[in-house]
């Protein structure tokens, strides 16, 4: 999945990058998620108890 | 104020004016953010001019918080230094490696996104001009309009991520700090040292 969007140019040629590939936000909370439940997980894992 | 002489034992942390500011910041980005993806996933609305008044309103609190934090704070304190390197996991002054990275890494998307929404504004009507959107060539816009979309999809993860952080009960001091602007004066001892945050010079 590229990370731009492009259009097509009228006049032929190379395409126009147009913006971001909005299609990719779902992926980008994902991210967040992932980092929140893999610290999590290593927090209770590794150091249990430890502040921080 | 000392330490000894703080009311309750309690440590100032951030001043009201700084909770305001770090609240109404988060207001005006779920309102950039909403605003701008809503109508992507299919609620469609009057987003456009929500959108650009409130990133008005993000561009002149991120200019108060840089002129505040250059002049009126101590602006080493968010600053990554030796001892941070050196040693990473030992106490901290007023804040950790990690908050330090995190906010060099809200700084760099927020301060992006701002300079192509300023750039992006030249294609809205507004009060002050009608649009251009010939004000750049098609390519320039959209290395702006790619540049602002990848950059607000990465503050979506940095916002869960700093959400995350905020509910963590070993964490929890620090929320109330930025509500209520205090820490114990415990917390204080347990979490930070104070050879490297003297509170009283915070306050």
């Amino acid at each position: 999945m590229s990370l731009f969007r492009y259009a097509s140019s009228i006049y032929g040629g190379n395409d126009t990058l147009i913006g971001a590939n909005y299609g990719l936000l779902p992926w980008f909370a994902l991210a967040g998620v992932a980092f929140a439940i893999a610290h999590a997980i290593f927090k209770a894992v590794a150091a249990p108890g430890k502040p921080g | 104020m000392t330490l000894a002489s703080t009311p309750a034992g309690r440590v100032q942390r951030h001043k009201l004016v700084d909770r305001a500011y770090h609240w109404l910041m988060a207001a005006a980005v779920l309102i950039l953010l909403v605003t701008a993806f809503l109508p992507i996933l299919g609620l469609k609305f009057e987003w456009v001019g929500i959108h650009w008044v409130t990133g008005l309103v993000l561009t002149v609190l991120v200019l108060f918080h840089i002129i505040r934090a250059c002049f009126f704070q101590n602006f080493w304190a968010m600053m990554i230094d030796g001892t941070d390197l050196k040693a990473p996991f030992a106490k901290p002054g007023k804040y950790d490696l990690a908050q330090k990275l995190y906010h060099l890494a809200i700084s760099v998307l927020v301060l992006s996104v701002i300079a192509t929404g300023l750039l992006m504004w030249r294609k809205v009507d507004t009060p002050f001009w009608q649009r251009d959107p010939y004000w750049l060539s098609t390519e320039s816009w959209g290395l702006v309009y790619a540049v602002h979309g990848l950059v607000a999809m990465a503050l979506v993860t940095m916002i869960i991520i700093h959400v995350y952080f905020a509910l963590r009960p070993d964490e929890w001091h620090l929320t109330r700090s930025m509500l209520k602007g205090w820490i114990t004066s415990k917390e204080y001892q347990d979490h930070h040292d104070p050879r490297r945050w003297q509170a009283k010079d915070e306050a």
